[in-house]
């Protein structure tokens, strides 16, 4: 006797985005065991990330290195510059005046400064633009020229020492703040209040830490401001002064051990959290202030295991960004070209980030301007995020769903029918595939997604002296509703979809299986 | 000789220094005449013997003069001894002992004033304690400022490390053990702390000079009152003199008295004795005068 077609709905798949920590058996639809250059979109589906177009119309003076550092001045006025650093030079968009979009990097290094690292650090402060990296005479920018000087040479300097010549710099409750150097990573110095200049005299001082770390010993990474805190993370420890404001009569608030931070560039502000690197993954302090203490929360639960093992096998470094218009914070790990998207419109119900993953990714740094665009550094210059080409060039979107089991593993399923709903990804090559029982061998079922068609005002459709006719589509994009047979059988199976990504966007609403349930194996 | 003349009666053996032979002389002469003459001879004979009782009691006179000047510087003598002084020894209670000397010799008065062993230990002791004072006084104060500072600092420094290590307690607490500012050194609590502290310290050292400088004048004080102890067995035994004295001078008195006493006597009984003596010179003169007038007539 014939069964009937069981239904499957993976609505919305892969919006929980990847999970490699649960058994695939036992996950729920909603993740997916691949979501490469993917994010949540806005209606929560998983859909294609947006590539990047290349700003920089000179990139040949990076000599094929990265950008390394992108930093935004901007001053009380509304006056914006762009600086970056990367082959060894401090560069600037634009010769003269502000200018946030010009195109053109112009090597503004000081002269007779010699630079041989890129590691830098820029911060933005009470109309300065203040360069930091371990070893080196921070250097300053003036919003009167724009051009960059050693701190030494900034009239009134005080106090610049090679003592304060810090990795990490924090622009926070009127001060700068330096730490990390080279024979000292237990110091934090601050300047002077409202002169970053100024590392002597006036109510500049330090605070050394050593005595402070709950594990005993540890050494400053990161910096960051958050609530009247100065958070000072560790590498495997987490420091937290309250009454920061003043820095003289700041105490110790809380002390966290075993939790550190990889990378003073993976420290990001969220508005109403701070988001860190961990070497056991993303981490964030929960802000409770009523309960004046600073839970930290896992926010990577789903790819522990991945991102501890992208940790250790990082040889150049970390970069991260948060979009608050993406709703995503970035994590790239630059040596293995391996950036993880986490969503941060909500969190699933363990408190973890929804995260997808994009292979391949050239990124080397980030910048979220003020006015909220998201600029990307690569060797090909600075890029800003936006369309779906990497610079004129296509990449792959691809999703894959944990192994479905429709409820019971021990019965064969015989797929049947297999009926996606794709938004946008119009004209584009997509391919449908799935496979049984943790095989690799997936069986594929190409397809075009329909071309969109655009909406029509006032077009006479019947000739000229016909009467116009408005037309609409249906939507902002084009709904696929496609069905394609599959055969084969077994226990388990996992469908997936996957697309060239080719200047237009695409979402995965849903995928509909039509599935026959077997005997019990 | 003793020491009261004895008065003999005027020799009338011619053995004056200047009379023997002129009475002999008469007596011979008044004598022969009155062998010879018979009574006009006795006339002459009576004058003659007249003129020997003169001679004779001219001679007496004389002798009269020489034995009162020998009994007188025998007096005078005498008294001499009798009121030469006498050496005497005042001894006090406690062991002191004043006494005068006079050298046989020379004569010269030696007077010793010596205290007991006891007194002398004394003396030695408060003495010896006077110039330590003394000069522990003159010492300069920069050394005993220096020792009552650091005796100060002794006290004050437990309780200024349990504060400071109170302090770092909390410091360490609050995790600022490592602050340092521009505006205070370290920490603001530091800052204050130590600002304290080197405010006691102040103080500490200007009470250590006044303490120095109050020790040195009581070292002055103790050393004057040292040196006068010193000599307070000396002028205890000056003190016991005085007694000592009294009855010296009234033995003395006494001595003199009586020599006063002894020499009026015996110049009562040489002027009595010169009395007989002229009185029998004058009877002698006046019947030597007698006979010789009996001649002329």
């Amino acid at each position: 006797m014939s069964q009937e077609l069981r239904s499957v709905n993976l609505i919305a798949p892969g919006f929980k985005g990847l999970n490699s920590e649960d058994s695939p058996l036992a996950q729920d639809p909603s993740f997916a065991e691949t979501a490469d250059n993917a994010v949540i979109d806005n209606r929560g589906r998983i859909a294609a990330r947006k590539g990047y177009v290349v700003q920089t119309a000179n990139k040949q003076v990076l000599n094929n290195n990265p950008i390394t550092t992108i930093g935004e001045y901007r001053d009380a006025s509304g006056d914006t510059r762009i600086f970056s650093t990367g082959n060894n030079k401090i560069w600037r968009n634009g010769v003269t005046g502000p200018d946030v979009n010009n195109t053109s990097l112009n090597d503004v290094t000081p002269q007779n400064y010699t630079i041989t690292s890129n590691n830098w650090k820029i911060v933005n402060f009470n109309n300065n633009t203040y360069f930091f990296q371990r070893g080196y005479q921070p250097l300053v920018s003036e919003n009167s020229n724009g051009y960059v000087v050693p701190m030494s040479i900034k009239p009134g300097n005080v106090g610049v020492t090679s003592a304060m010549y810090g990795n990490e710099v924090l622009a926070a409750y009127g001060r700068l703040w330096t730490t990390d150097f080279n024979d000292d990573k237990s110091t934090i110095y601050w300047s002077d209040l409202l002169q970053g200049h100024r590392w002597e005299g006036g109510t500049s001082g330090s605070i050394n830490i050593s005595k402070v770390w709950p594990d005993g010993y540890d050494e400053i990474v990161a910096l960051a401001a958050h609530n009247g805190l100065l958070i000072i993370f560790g590498k495997h420890s987490v420091v937290v002064y309250q009454n920061a404001e003043s820095p003289s009569i700041m105490s110790l608030a809380d002390t966290i051990s075993g939790v550190g931070c990889v990378d003073r560039d993976t420290v990001q502000y969220t508005g109403t959290d701070v988001v860190f690197l961990s070497d056991t993954g993303l981490r964030s302090f929960g802000r409770t202030v009523q309960e004046k203490s600073m839970p930290i929360s896992t926010l990577s639960k789903t790819i522990t295991k991945d991102l501890i093992k992208a940790v250790q096998n990082e040889t150049s470094g970390f970069k991260t960004v948060y979009s608050p218009e993406e709703s995503f914070l970035l994590l790239t790990f630059i040596s293995q070209k391996l950036t993880y998207c986490f969503d941060l419109r909500g969190n699933l119900e363990d408190g973890s980030l929804r995260v997808t993953r994009w292979p391949s990714s050239t990124y080397t740094t980030y910048k979220r301007t003020k006015d909220g665009q998201l600029f990307i550094g690569s060797a090909e210059g600075i890029s800003t995020y936006k369309g779906y080409l990497d610079n004129n060039t296509t990449y792959r979107f691809k999703y894959e769903s944990p192994m479905l089991s429709f409820g019971d593993s021990s019965k064969l399923k015989m797929l049947k029918k297999l009926r996606p709903i794709i938004v946008g990804g119009n004209d584009s090559l997509a391919v449908l595939r799935f496979a049984y029982d943790f095989s690799t061998d997936f069986r594929t079922i190409s397809f075009i997604i329909n071309d969109q068609v655009s909406a029509q005002f006032g077009i006479n459709e019947f000739g000229p002296n016909s009467v116009p006719l408005s037309e609409f589509t249906s939507g902002e994009q084009l709904t696929n509703k496609r069905t394609f047979n599959a055969r084969g059988s077994g226990n388990t199976v996992v469908i997936g979809l996957e697309t060239t990504i080719n200047g237009s966007e695409i979402s995965l609403q849903e995928i509909n299986v039509l599935a026959l349930i077997g005997k019990t194996l | 000789m003793g020491i009261f003349p004895t008065v003999q009666p005027p020799s009338t053996t011619g053995q004056g220094s200047g009379g023997g032979f002129f009475q002999n002389l008469i007596d011979g002469i008044g004598s022969g005449l009155g062998n010879v003459f018979g009574s006009g001879a006795g006339n002459i004979a009576s004058g003659i013997g007249g003129l020997g009782l003169l001679t004779g009691a001219y001679n007496r006179l004389g002798n009269i003069g020489d034995q009162a000047l020998d009994l007188g510087q025998d007096l005078a003598q005498t008294q001499i001894e009798q009121a030469a002084f006498r050496p005497y020894t005042v001894s006090t209670s406690t062991g002191g002992q004043f006494g005068t000397t006079v050298d046989p010799v020379t004569g010269q008065l030696t007077t010793s004033m010596a205290v007991s062993p006891e007194e002398e230990a004394f003396r030695n002791q408060m003495f010896g304690g006077a110039g330590q004072f003394f000069q522990q006084a003159a010492t300069p104060t920069a050394e005993r400022e220096a020792a009552v500072y650091d005796r100060m600092r002794a006290v004050m420094a437990p309780e200024e490390q349990r504060q400071q290590l109170a302090l770092e307690e909390r410091l360490a607490n609050q995790g600022r053990l490592g602050v340092r500012t521009a505006q205070f050194g370290g920490a603001p609590e530091q800052f204050a702390m130590a600002q304290a502290q080197e405010e006691a310290r102040n103080r500490a050292m200007l009470g250590a000079m006044s303490q120095a400088q109050a020790e040195q004048m009581q070292q002055a004080q103790l050393g004057g009152q040292f040196l006068g102890s010193s000599y307070l067995p000396q002028q205890m035994l000056l003190q016991g003199l005085s007694p000592g004295q009294t009855a010296a001078s009234q033995a003395q008195q006494a001595q003199l008295y009586g020599t006063g006493l002894f020499g009026e006597a015996t110049a009562s009984g040489i002027e009595a004795l010169l009395n007989a003596g002229l009185g029998q010179s004058q009877l002698m003169g006046t019947v030597g005068t007698g006979l010789l007038s009996g001649l002329f007539r």
